[in-house]
């Protein structure tokens, strides 16, 4: 067991910044923690670093208390925390061969430095690299250990999309290596595409728990088809499929359903008994935005009606 | 030793920062040569015995504010912002933490000392009555006297709005009370009773005795005492009061422990303190 959590609690003062949290992580993949600010992501990311203690409840990581146990611990783990600070006149490549000094084994700075990309900037100061190049810089630091687990919190947030994708193919590239990921985000894409596991967070505690697809099945949300045949519809066969009509919208008729596979079967009975061509079929399936919107109790932005976006 | 891993890699870092940055190379540098100056010319009119005669004091005013105002800000910083909690959830222990902050400070007090004499040998031709090795062991002994007891302060202090006014507190009473700034005999017998407590005194007193007065190492065991003293305490203390991150309290016995420390310099230096001899003012 990689990571192991039960009845969590933390409280600062009146704050219940935790509320009984429960939690079990296999070691290998990409597991993600998903909750908006405030949701008790970085406590409890921070307690499993041994960097906050428990109000009460156990915490195992990599079968050790990170509170009692935590020089050996921090041995076999990397962290990067939600704001890196650094001595800004060292270059990058002396910041990680500072930080590799700090452990008994691990890689070399330079082969770090190619594994968040930053092999040109090895000679840079640290001040002067960019919000992109430091966020990657801080996720080298923790890997300069080449540990098993590395705890990243927030590691994209403040970065424009490419440095974020750059970022992304820095995780993927940890997963490949065999290495676990635990990662905090606030963007709902940057868990669809990155993690194996979604973990929603809400108000302390754990909402959802899942794969993404397995997130996206247990929303109460519709998908919406619109579908063009050349020709006139009747469109009653198909609601037998569990499909409601909504109007039409241009040339389109435009139907919402549950099962976005029965009313397809259906669809094609349906052009096939009365002879019509079909000319577009577009569906839109709930997405995981919807779907945690739904956990954290917002509601989605007005975004019903257009069917270009969010395609799948 | 495990305690001490990463230490020789923070103070490479440490020396790398300091030479990097413009103001840390004006107080190691260019500072102390500035000091030099104006004591020579304002107080010492230029002339080389009388140079001698103030060099001790503002060699310990270099010792002094180096130690309070030198790494030890840099230390509050880094806690401050957030370096040391990157540390902090790495393996490296405190003690490298610290030792890395003491070495670093002591070279570059080292480099200011040694900046500081070349040029007034050179541009005032000072003279020492006694051995110059003396000399060098009393500053040195200085050195690691205060170097710990500032790196307390950076320990202590919250933040940087905190820092500066712990520090000041500390070192002007030092710098005008030790006969640094002051020469000694001027001050009012009260005043000398109470300097007669603080180790900077014994700073100047032995580093004066050797250079103006011919003193070998069996005149100066009362300084020597308190500067071992201080130093010992100091460098217990830091152990006692560091801390990762601003957030952390320093635990009540600690503090106890750390107000007991410095009460115990002072009473060593009541129990082993001989007539200063800079008391009397020279002919």
């Amino acid at each position: 067991m990689l990571i192991s959590v039960q009845g969590l609690v933390k409280r600062y003062g009146e704050l219940e910044a935790l509320r009984g949290i429960d939690l079990e992580l296999e070691a290998g993949g990409i597991v993600g923690i998903l909750g908006p600010n405030g949701a008790g992501k970085t406590t409890l990311v921070e307690t499993l670093e041994g960097l906050r203690s428990p109000t009460s409840g156990r915490v195992t990581v990599l079968g050790r208390d990170p509170a009692s146990d935590a020089p050996a611990l921090r041995e076999r783990i990397g962290v990067q925390l939600q704001a890196t600070h650094l001595p800004s006149d060292l270059t990058t490549y002396e910041t990680l061969r500072l930080f590799r000094s700090f452990y008994e084994a691990g890689l070399q700075p330079d082969e770090v430095l190619s594994l968040v990309d930053l092999e040109s900037k090895s000679k840079a100061r640290v001040g002067t690299l960019s919000g992109g190049q430091k966020q990657r810089l801080a996720v080298g630091l923790a890997l300069v250990s080449d540990p098993e687990l590395v705890l990243l919190d927030e590691p994209t947030t403040g970065l424009d999309p490419a440095a974020r994708r750059e970022l992304h193919a820095v995780v993927v590239a940890l997963r490949e290596r065999g290495r676990s990921v635990l990662l905090t985000t606030h963007y709902i894409e940057e868990a669809e595409a990155l993690c194996d596991r979604v973990i929603v967070m809400r108000a302390g505690e754990i909402v959802a728990d899942g794969s993404p697809f397995e997130l996206l099945r247990r929303s109460r949300g519709q998908s919406t088809v619109w579908i063009e045949v050349a020709g006139e519809l009747d469109p009653v066969p198909l609601f037998q499929s569990g499909a409601k009509p909504e109007g039409r919208q241009g040339g389109h008729y435009r139907f919402v359903t549950s099962d976005p596979a029965a009313f397809v079967v259906a669809l094609g009975r349906v052009l096939q008994d009365q002879g019509l061509e079909l000319l577009d079929l577009r569906l839109k399936r709930p997405t995981l935005e919807d779907v945690y919107l739904e956990l954290v109790g917002e509601e989605p932005a007005g975004d019903s009606v257009a069917p270009a976006g969010g395609m799948s | 030793m495990r305690a001490l891993r990463g230490t020789k890699q923070l103070t490479l870092a440490g020396l790398l920062s300091t030479v990097r940055s413009k103001a840390a190379l004006f107080w190691t540098l260019a500072f102390p040569i500035f000091l030099l100056v104006i004591f020579a010319f304002i107080f010492g009119g230029g002339d080389g015995d009388r140079v001698s005669y103030l060099l001790p004091g503002l060699w310990t005013i270099t010792v002094i504010s180096a130690s309070f105002f030198g790494l030890s800000m840099v230390m509050v910083q880094e806690r401050e912002n957030g370096t040391f909690r990157r540390y902090r959830v790495t393996p490296v222990s405190p003690v490298a933490v610290v030792a890395s902050f003491a070495i670093v400070q002591l070279l570059t007090l080292t480099a200011s000392l040694l900046l500081q004499s070349l040029v007034a040998k050179l541009a005032f031709g000072i003279t020492s009555q006694g051995s110059v090795l003396l000399v060098v062991l009393m500053l040195f002994l200085g050195c690691l006297a205060f170097v710990p007891l500032g790196l307390i302060v950076g320990s202590v202090a919250r933040d940087m709005k905190i820092a500066p006014v712990l520090t000041n507190l500390i070192f002007f009473p030092m710098m005008f009370l030790s006969g640094a700034a002051v020469p000694f005999f001027f001050l009012p017998k009260a005043v000398q009773a109470v300097a007669r407590l603080l180790p900077a005194t014994y700073l100047v007193e032995s580093v004066q005795g050797v250079m103006v007065r011919g003193e070998g190492l069996a005149q100066l065991q009362a300084p020597v005492i308190v500067m071992l003293v201080t130093a010992a305490v100091g460098l217990a203390l830091n152990g006692l009061l560091f801390r990762w991150e601003s957030s952390q309290s320093i635990p009540r016995r600690n503090i106890a422990l750390a107000v007991g420390g410095i009460l115990a310099i002072y009473v060593v230096a009541a129990l082993v303190a001989p007539e200063l001899r800079m008391a009397i003012q020279p002919k």
